[in-house]
């Protein structure tokens, strides 16, 4: 008894703070989102009837685009990571001397630790309009006002992110494999390529999927890389929430969004996780 | 097989470090404009107009002390969860420790945005301390979790044998738990110390005229003149990177860092 009281205890100061100040504006961002919005006031008035308003709104294509474009610019950023972050990440815990490994790791966690909006210039003044890729890309007539190339630019400016973190995570799982599996199967006359399909892969499902879901939602959450990467031309579900803030101060309109976008992103970690279950146990 | 995965370490390599090599040669452009790479000259013009930026210097002082607030009581507030939480049973831990680390999946927007609409409703804090509130929503789960790995590292015999010649709780704590642990305990707060200084978009609605973060006085940079004064900070900023690494380096390895400290499955 003595022991569970004192746990209480200890618990309490970060229960406290989580409850403070993420539970509760997350309920009274939740409780804002049915309130109704009078334009030109800020926010909706103390006590202001209830409403579906900020949600039906949400239901036109313009919105439903917004959601759209986020998730598959995300996903896009995702998929690549994973196939670029597996093989170097395989070879860097498998192949590489010491020396090579804690380079890559250094140079990696170098990268994550980087302020982002760092790499974000960065990016802007390499594959800008004043970057060395820039009269390549006119030459094979590339225009980088185009729609594609914004997209480009943000994907460039998402895996930043995804490709180091993925990297991370998938040394520490390769680590924990047995080689000896993957040496069976090829000593049994399987190609290297084919054992790494049948062997490395599936035991790696777990590190995979948590890969895959890191990224997503890191994707998701984006904010800086759409919102000057895209130019005010293409923007992500978190820049139209800041501009519901910002620009026309609808609280309600932008409580609505934020509340479909976290179901959203927990109906996601929730299917994924079931469906690397189930793959897991087959 | 070996050729392609030596062509994607290549390519990789060239995609992520190209931009940070390219933005430091600028930040040494001797024109006073922003023209196409590479630069024609080489001077320190841009660190000149980054010393008398104080705009910028204004947002990395308030950066400065809202992060060292939020490490420092993040570290006690998480480290004292973590002890609670390594003497739980599994199943009780699991819950508890995704409960904690949910807020990092929350997008930096909404709490935010949500933070806000808390403080203005019940109308408390100065800038200074809804900067500090917000960003213990993102430092206190990193504490915790690096707390608890340091915590669960250590032996509960070490601890009962501690106790059992005749030392309290607390003395059984401060000289057998915490010296052990102590190490993932700072590394913790290198990583909240890094991400409070990084963060933007939960800063960009706790932050007013007067008072704002360096993130927020980049972006405000960023989106109005796209300079090379920005390059230049972006090299000082470089340099605080390679501090927290060496110092993340020293307390608990680099390696170690691998695999526990960035999945969160």
């Amino acid at each position: 008894m003595k022991a569970d009281k004192n746990q209480g205890i200890l618990l309490l100061p970060a229960g406290a703070l989580f409850i403070f100040l993420l539970a509760l504006p997350l309920v009274l961002a939740g409780v804002e989102s049915f309130r109704e919005f009078t334009p030109g006031r800020i926010g909706s008035v103390g006590g202001a009837p209830l409403t579906l308003a900020s949600y039906a709104e949400l239901l036109h294509p313009v919105y439903i685009q917004y959601f759209a474009l986020t998730y598959a610019l995300s996903f896009i950023s995702s998929i690549v990571a994973i196939l670029v972050a597996f093989p170097i990440a395989y070879y860097i815990s498998r192949r590489s001397t010491p020396t090579v490994r804690k380079g890559v790791i250094f140079i990696t966690v170098g990268l994550l630790f980087l302020s982002h909006l760092v790499r974000i210039y960065a990016i802007e003044l390499t594959f800008g309009s004043t970057g060395m890729f820039a009269p390549l890309l006119t030459a094979l007539g590339i225009s980088m006002n185009s729609r594609e190339y914004i997209y480009f630019m943000i994907v460039a400016g998402l895996l930043q992110y995804s490709i180091p973190m993925s990297m991370l995570i998938l040394i520490g799982t390769i680590q924990n494999l047995n080689p000896r599996l993957l040496e069976a199967s090829q000593s049994l006359g399987t190609s290297a390529f084919r054992s790494h399909v049948n062997i490395t892969i599936p035991l790696c499902v777990r590190g995979i999927v948590s890969v895959f879901l890191v990224s997503m939602t890191m994707g998701i959450s984006a904010f800086a890389i759409p919102w000057i990467l895209g130019r005010g031309r293409v923007l992500f579900v978190s820049n139209l929430i800041y501009s519901r803030f910002n620009e026309v101060a609808n609280f309600p309109s932008g409580a609505a969004i934020s509340v479909i976008m976290i179901i959203l992103c927990v109906v996601m970690i929730y299917i994924v996780s079931r469906v690397a279950t189930l793959a897991d146990r087959s | 097989m070996t050729l392609v995965v030596g062509l994607i370490f290549l390519l990789t390599a060239v995609f992520l470090i190209l931009p940070v090599v390219t933005t430091v040669l600028m930040a040494f452009d001797s024109r006073d404009y922003l023209g196409p790479f590479p630069p024609q000259g080489l001077s320190l013009q841009w660190f000149d107009k980054l010393w008398d930026e104080q705009y910028l210097w204004a947002g990395f002082y308030t950066s400065l002390i809202v992060a060292s607030a939020a490490t420092l009581i993040s570290s006690i507030v998480g480290t004292l969860a973590a002890v609670a939480m390594s003497r739980m049973t599994g199943a009780a831990r699991d819950v508890l420790s995704s409960l904690f680390l949910s807020p990092l999946i929350v997008p930096g927007v909404i709490i935010g945005f949500a933070l806000l609409m808390l403080f203005s409703a019940l109308g408390i804090g100065s800038p200074l301390t809804r900067l500090i509130a917000g960003h213990l929503v993102i430092t206190i789960p990193y504490s915790i979790r690096m707390a608890l790995i340091g915590l669960l590292g250590v032996k509960s015999s070490l601890r009962e044998a501690a106790l059992s010649l005749g030392a309290n709780e607390i003395q059984a704590f401060l000289t057998i738990n915490f010296p052990l642990a102590k190490s993932s305990i700072a590394a913790g707060a290198v990583f909240a110390f890094a991400f409070s200084l990084d963060d933007l978009a939960i800063s960009l609605f706790l932050s007013d005229f007067n008072t704002f973060t360096l993130p927020v006085a980049l972006v405000g940079l960023l989106r109005s003149s796209f300079d090379l004064t920005i390059a230049a900070a972006a090299v000082g900023l470089m340099g605080v990177t390679l501090i927290l690494l060496l110092v993340l380096d020293r307390t608990v390895g680099l390696d170690r860092v691998v695999g526990l400290s960035v999945d969160k499955a």
